[in-house]
């Protein structure tokens, strides 16, 4: 069914008023299908979840269980086979790949376990690339990416590159790059997972601080215990199912049962 | 809220920036590609060049064969040039053997050589009446096959009634000829002619066949070499697919580093692939025959077309890697293993 941009748009207006954006990701019976040759991979079979606007989300779970498909399914990366993902309200699986390469640029902000960075590109130019994908100007990004290194503390390595940089210099540059263009969510994949404990802590504090100052809505995958602790709610995927949801009060408790 | 836009496609003038900016952190990368494209290049035009160098040098040859033969008859029949009176009816435009062959006479220094019919610069122009007064030869030239005067009326007068036609099918009357010693140079050299056409069109049919599999091995090179540099960056296409990149941007990306490695690696290979050849023939017949006679516009004409096929082939060896980034799925940069 060809969906306009105009039709959709009304759409969401109507949609907005009576939801009023309570949720800002929400996935309605996600079920996704690998296909390779005869055989079937069911690597999600039915997960429902709403992630609530503002919210510290840490998503948990065992590799093979479907925790990354259902990440790349709420970040807007991939489609579900079937079942509904909605982000902002939008159900995604309506967008076209202009639309879709829209929302990936302003509305999600991705940091990726291992950084991901343009090696070729300067600190700044990191930065400033999402903004050139938005269609900002260049003085402006450029302006706009220094405030947002400050932000990250790295105001002073702006024209590095990153392979001359700490690893925890380099993911807080990749937290600089995903809110070049203020977006409403952040994805990261296993943050801490190649940093040592205490550039870690950093950069947990600098979610929270993003969380509580700017209102971000912030998801991750991780099995950081300081990470878990800080998030709102931990949810856990088992099987391609949602499993046990909890708050980071009830954690120490569930940490003793389940490890 | 704010509302779902369509993301905007970049201007070239930014793909363009990103691109140079590629190409210069991975030069060592991007020298690999473009020595292949040098190479690929220069061969084409190796054999291009090859082969003018060869047309020309003949060329040359048989002119100078034709210019031996002409002066050998002449001088045979002129004796000693000193103090003698040679005549040439020019009938239309010389040929290029036919002007050495003045040439030649000049340098013989005759008394006197008069011109009738078109002017021959630096000759002594003459009337068809008057041409044949005290002369001892009569050279009849040019490419009009139609003579406007008759033979008895140029021949006459002359002191011995020599005359040599350089081609052997003028039209002119049989009762024209009485008395006069008529010889052509024109019979010998059709025969000849025949046979070195029959080679040059062989010739030309294998030095397609070598071009046609240069630019395939060129194109095959290409397109491997940005083959392997999209897998390489597999992980830094999927990234920016995640912040935002639309497949058009990754395929412009592509296709415009290639382009540019195209036209950088054409022009060096084009100035390898002529100038190489060119001394190489060169110390062969002679750095004057070659670089003299060298057909310069025709030579122009084809190393612009070898540079235009240059970049258009690097570009269309980039279609398929091209493709075959954009079409990647952003999810891949989440794979840190990648």
């Amino acid at each position: 069914m060809a969906i306009t941009t105009e039709n959709m748009n009304s759409f969401f207006d109507k949609a907005a008023d009576t939801t009023a954006g309570e949720y800002i990701i929400r996935a309605v019976d996600v079920k996704k299908i690998y296909r390779m040759g005869d055989s079937e991979t069911h690597a999600l079979r039915g997960a429902t979840m709403d992630i609530i606007r503002g919210e510290y989300i840490s998503i948990m779970g065992p590799s093979g269980s479907g925790k990354t498909t259902f990440f790349n399914m709420i970040g807007g990366l991939a489609k579900p086979t079937s079942g509904k993902v909605y982000i902002d309200q939008v159900d995604i699986a309506q967008l076209d790949p202009y639309e879709l390469a829209w929302l990936r640029c302003r509305k999600v902000g991705y940091i990726f376990q291992s950084y991901n960075l343009i090696q070729v590109m300067s600190c700044l130019e990191n930065v400033m690339l999402p903004m050139s994908f938005a269609g900002v100007s260049s003085e402006d990004a450029r302006e706009k990416a220094l405030e947002i290194l400050a932000l990250v503390g790295l105001e002073t390595r702006a024209l590095h590159k990153p392979a001359e940089m700490s690893g925890g210099q380099q993911q807080r540059l990749a937290i600089a790059r995903a809110l070049a263009n203020e977006p409403a969510i952040i994805l990261a994949d296993e943050p801490t997972a190649n940093l040592d404990l205490r550039t870690g802590e950093e950069i947990i504090e600098l979610f929270a601080r993003l969380k509580d100052d700017l209102g971000v809505t912030i998801v991750t995958a991780t099995h950081d215990l300081k990470m878990l602790k800080r998030s709102d709610r931990i949810v856990w995927i088992e099987d391609g199912l949602i499993g046990k949801v909890v708050t980071s009060d009830e954690l120490d408790i569930d940490v003793g049962q389940i490890h | 809220m704010e509302r779902i836009g369509t993301q905007v496609n970049l201007p070239w003038k930014i793909v363009l920036q990103i691109t140079l900016q590629g190409i210069k952190i991975r030069l060592g990368r991007a020298l690999v590609t473009l020595s292949g494209v040098v190479l690929g290049i220069a061969f084409l035009m190796n054999v291009i060049t090859g082969e003018l160098i060869k047309r020309t040098v003949s060329n040359e040859q048989k002119i100078r064969a034709e210019v031996n033969l002409m002066s050998t008859l002449v001088g045979s029949e002129m004796g000693n040039a000193k103090g003698k009176i040679i005549g040439i009816v020019a009938s239309g435009k010389l040929t290029v053997p036919e002007t050495k062959l003045v040439e030649w006479l000049v340098s013989k220094n005759p008394d006197e050589i008069r011109v009738c019919g078109d002017i021959i610069p630096g000759l002594k122009p003459s009337t068809s009446a008057e041409i044949g007064k005290d002369a001892y030869l009569l050279i009849i030239m040019g490419a009009d096959k139609n003579l406007k005067s008759s033979i008895a009326e140029l021949s006459a007068g002359m002191k011995q009634a020599i005359v040599i036609d350089t081609v052997g099918d003028r039209n002119y009357l049989a009762s024209d000829t009485t008395g006069v010693k008529m010889l052509n140079m024109g019979t010998a050299q059709a025969a000849a002619d025949v046979n070195a056409q029959a080679k040059q069109k062989e010739d030309t049919a294998r030095a397609i066949w070598v071009v046609a599999i240069s630019l395939l091995v060129t194109v095959i090179g290409i397109a491997n070499a940005l083959l392997m540099s999209v897998t390489e960056r597999f992980k830094e296409i999927g990234t920016m697919k995640c912040l935002g990149a639309l497949s058009v941007f990754i395929r412009r990306l592509f296709l415009l580093e290639s382009g540019i490695i195209g036209l950088v690696g054409s022009i060096f290979g084009v100035l390898l692939g002529v100038l190489v050849p060119m001394v190489a023939f060169g110390s062969m017949y002679g750095m004057k025959l070659v670089f003299g006679a060298m057909d310069y516009p025709l030579l122009l004409l084809t190393s612009f077309g070898t540079l235009i096929a240059g970049v258009l082939l690097s570009m269309l060896a980039a279609i398929y890697p091209a493709n075959f980034a954009a079409r990647m799925i952003p999810a891949m940069a989440l794979r840190s293993n990648v």
